[in-house]
């Protein structure tokens, strides 16, 4: 057996199974495109990883959080006298305690603790700190809140409603946000359809589920500074919304991520940053606090639950000749990155097909339901399970196979956008979909083998595309600074670049782009990534974007750093190189128009599954991705994106149903909120990475974190079509849900 | 009032000290600083916190530590034995079984349980040994590699050892 000393490369991976278009292993010294060893492999075999709830600090004392639990109502009275009476217990926080009383990832329209008003269960009331956790727990018992309930929004159709209460009064409207876009005449698109398709899909909440529950440790730190150690995904950010509420100037304020243990868009958004700061700040002592499950269930941002209307239409040769979508999402209390989620879900309802005249209105509005923002695939998921579910609609209604007809209309270089922009070339989704298709020999026959008779067998397959960065104008803020020690030869080279990694494993693939850029090797390189005092703000870790943004950063910096190198003396060499995607524009509120995105990735799954009629159980037999990423730069590591975003979106479909009633969240365990376990994921996952390169990527590179989740869903409903002949509108397929609907044909 | 219990933790037996209501979790994490042993659900679930006790893999989350007295315990900072990987570990860091790493310690453990059970399991009996653990990132496929690669491992080197 191996020692566990040092990581040296090695070019072993698994790859596809489909030779022809697999990545093929590497005879280069170069690191880029090798599956090395993630760097933090070993610690994490070894449980030597500190996550945020491992930390601690001698005289730390613990913080339990009074969420409100209950969907709206009027505070009016907080009577803490029995709490701090409570031994142990050292102080109790409310409204009146912060500084600054708001805070928000894009627009700060959230308390951070509610002095008048709670929007929904998970909304924070009051802080308890005590010497323990146990007297934290005892004291946030004994608090006792006065409340008035107020009648609450939980139907997202009902919340425009003349009668409807107005959640945040300044804004005078629950109308978060709406987007439109026009493109052609709807209407003549229409009257050119030889068949028209129509439906309503509802897509429901999901969790994120990460394993690891929001914890941290905040304390003071030597110069002063609040210093809150914690694991999510945007640590510059975290920095600026702490220093916000707390009234800071931001140098005052220390974010310093450990590992996290997952994210999946649920870290991007603050959850206890803040009141962790707080605490400390107000104590002068360091504060931890860990999250239960169920806290954290109820406490940080879902993904939205949408309602899509569509209505497509195509000529009797498949071509499409309109879309028309009416996209309504739920996004809860707060703003969270509703808007942001709505702009990609309006962008790309269309699917990756070209369309002449396409209509869509869509919304986002305020109810007292969880506040709901990034989730992997940030609004795509939603609307492409829509638009695929319209395209294998079509393909029956038009009695052709649903690969020749999406052939026919799927974008190709020169294909313009719903926006009116052209996409970004070049554009690979007819590859991947023909990739996808010889990796599962389709049209497939359905297997005459069946065990038993109540076991139907179909296959059904799905495309996706999600942008590359955040798009919409936003701007990408990607720097990294590179330090080179040593005289004549460099010794040791620093990276500062605060980049998170949830999981996804974008150290590595940053060392890797060090490693090559400079060509050092893997044992000089220094990461300095969790310290916002000590490193470079690079974006969050999200929206496919890092392996990205941060190849682009570094192989600026390491330009400048080698010219410095061989033109000064002065040593170290330090070079800082701020990346600058191509810019993109915002959609433009009447028409739509503009350009929305830098690059698009794109995907293509085929599903294979049983469906039990007797009980109404759908197993997924296997799934076949094809994924064009431009360049694999870690093909292990990609793969076990690729897979994990798969059985996410599996079990979006399936197994994860998460139940809301009157605003009351009914699943907020794992008891009772299933994620896949390992015989919930098909046995069989055979990946097929293409890498035809994106010219604006890192040697080629493309996103691929999201990927894997988008076309997962829809596949899996239309394998289950082919099963059974009935079309399920509403995820996820509950065994409920599928008799249900196995009982209504006749 | 605290229960004297006295335990065997990787290997070091001591006395220790408990709070009758006090999970093993807890104790293990917040009282001997052995914080490889995560907690993820707090209801048996999600399998973050299996350690070995007496050989048996158990979620300890679900036991007191009072209950533990007398037992023998290993936790994942036990399994490496002079600065060499357990071949399950070496499977997970192989086979890029993990991701984020938090359900690894206890997936591992879970992984050296079905081995020590069934030396040559096949992909499904690997599967429903592993049934009890939760990963969220990685969609198993690489942990169920990386299992077979330990299997695989050690028979070799049982076999040149016979």
């Amino acid at each position: 057996m191996k020692k566990f000393s040092g990581t040296e490369p090695k070019a072993q991976h698994k790859g596809a199974s489909d030779g022809a278009t697999a990545v093929q292993e590497r005879e280069t010294t170069k690191l880029v495109g090798q599956s090395i060893p993630r760097v933090d492999a070993i610690d994490k075999v070894l449980g030597k990883t500190q996550y945020p709830g491992d930390l601690s600090r001698p005289d730390m004392v613990f913080m339990k959080v009074l969420l409100a639990r209950r969907p709206h109502a009027r505070i009016k009275k907080i009577d803490s006298s029995a709490t701090l009476a409570t031994p142990g217990v050292m102080a109790v926080f409310t409204a009146s305690d912060v500084p600054c009383n708001e805070y928000g990832l894009i627009e700060p329209d959230q308390p951070v603790l509610c002095g008048d008003v709670v929007r929904y269960i998970g909304d924070k009331v009051a802080l308890v700190i005590a010497q323990n956790e146990h007297a934290a727990i005892i004291g946030r018992e004994r608090l006792v809140v006065d409340y008035e309930d107020l009648p609450a929004i939980t139907d997202p159709r009902r919340a425009l409603d003349s009668s409807a209460l107005i959640l945040h009064a300044a804004k005078k409207t629950n109308l978060l946000a709406q987007r439109r876009i026009r493109k052609g005449n709807i209407e003549s698109g229409f009257t050119k359809a030889d068949v028209i398709v129509e439906s309503e899909y509802v897509t429901p909440h999901q969790e994120h589920a990460y394993l690891q529950p929001e914890a941290g440790l905040a304390y003071l730190d030597e110069q002063g500074r609040v210093v809150i150690e914690t694991a999510a995904q945007w640590s510059h950010d975290d920095r600026h919304q702490i220093a916000h509420a707390l009234g800071l100037p931001q140098d005052q304020v220390r974010v310093i991520y450990t590992y996290g243990g997952g994210a999946f868009g649920g870290k991007e958004d603050v959850s206890i940053q803040i009141v962790l700061a707080l605490a400390a700040w107000k104590l002068r002592k360091p504060v931890k606090l860990i999250w239960d499950r169920d806290e954290s269930i109820i406490g940080h941002h879902k993904r939205h639950p949408y309602i899509i209307k569509a209505k497509w239409g195509a000529t009797r040769d498949g071509k499409l000749t309109a879309i028309q979508m009416d996209l309504l999402s739920d996004a809860g209390a707060y703003a969270s990155s509703s808007r942001e989620v709505l702009n990609n879900a309006t962008a790309m309802c269309t699917g990756p097909y070209e369309c002449e005249n396409v209509w869509v209105d869509s919304r986002a509005v305020y109810t007292n339901n969880p506040t709901c923002g990034a989730f992997r695939g940030f609004g795509a998921p939603q609307v492409e399970f829509a638009a695929e579910m319209q395209m294998n609609k079509l393909a029956e209604a038009l009695d052709m196979d649903s690969v020749e007809l999406r052939k026919k209309n799927l974008w190709r270089n020169g294909s313009i956008q719903a926006t009116g922009a052209p996409v970004p070339e070049p554009v690979g989704v007819i590859k991947v979909l023909e990739a996808a298709a010889r990796a599962a020999a389709w049209p497939v026959k359905k297997s005459s083998s069946k065990r038993l008779e109540t076991k139907k067998r179909g296959f059904g397959v799905a495309c996706g595309f999600k942008n590359v960065g955040y798009g919409f104008g936003f701007d990408e803020k990607c720097t990294v600074t590179l330090e080179l020690h040593g005289r004549s030869e460099i010794e040791k080279v620093v990276v500062r670049a605060g980049a998170s990694d949830a999981g996804q494993g974008a150290h590595t693939i940053l060392t890797q782009f060090v490693a090559d850029a400079l060509d050092v090797p893997l044992e000089k390189i220094q990461l300095v990534t969790g310290d916002t005092s000590e490193a470079d703000p690079v974006g969050s870790c999200s929206a496919s974007r890092l392996a990205f943004m941060l190849g682009q950063a570094v192989r600026g910096a390491a330009e400048l750093a080698k010219e410095k190198w061989r033109t000064q003396s002065e040593r170290p060499v330090k070079a800082t190189y701020r990346f600058k995607p191509r810019p993109t524009t915002p959609l433009d509120p009447e028409t739509g128009r503009g350009d929305p995105a830098i690059s698009y990735c794109y995907a293509a799954q085929i599903a294979e599954v049983e469906v039990d009629t007797a009980t109404g159980q759908v197993t997924v037999l296997k799934l076949i991705s094809a994924h064009d990423v431009g360049k694999a730069v870690n093909p292990q590591q990609l793969i076990g994106q690729i897979e994990g975003g798969a059985a996410q979106g599996l079990g979006w479909a399936t197994v994860e149903h998460f139940v809301m009633k009157d605003g009351f969240v009914m699943t907020p365990n794992f008891t009772l909120y299933l994620i896949p376990t390992v015989l919930d994921v098909p046995e069989i996952m055979n990946t097929v990475v293409l890498e035809d390169p994106d010219p604006q990527g890192p040697q080629g590179a493309r996103g691929v974190g999201e990927m894997g989740l988008i076309p997962a869903a829809p596949a899996l409903v239309a394998a289950v079509h082919d099963a059974t002949g009935v079309w399920f509108d509403q995820l996820p397929l509950t065994p409920e849900r599928v008799l249900k609907g196995l009982q209504s044909v006749p | 009032m605290g229960h004297k219990i006295q335990l065997t933790i990787n290997g070091n037996s001591a006395e220790y000290e408990v709070e009758p209501r006090m999970l093993l979790v807890h104790f293990l994490r917040d009282h001997v600083s052995l914080t490889g042993t995560h907690i993820g659900c707090e209801t048996g679930i999600c399998g973050a916190c299996t350690v070995l006790l007496n050989g048996e893999a158990i979620k300890s989350c679900m036991i007191f530590a009072v209950q533990a007295d007398g037992a023998e315990i290993i936790t994942i900072e036990g399994l490496a034995k002079d600065e060499k990987l357990h071949a399950v570990q070496e499977g997970f860091w192989e086979h890029h079984g993990l991701q984020c790493g938090y359900c690894t310690p206890g997936m591992i453990i879970s992984g050296v349980q079905l081995l020590k059970r069934n030396s040559d399991p096949s992909d499904e009996e690997i599967r429903h040994g592993l049934v009890g653990n939760l990963c969220r990132c990685t969609g198993y496929q690489h942990i169920v590699e990386a299992v077979r690669y330990a299997a695989k491992k050690t028979n070799e080197a049982a076999t040149k050892e016979g």
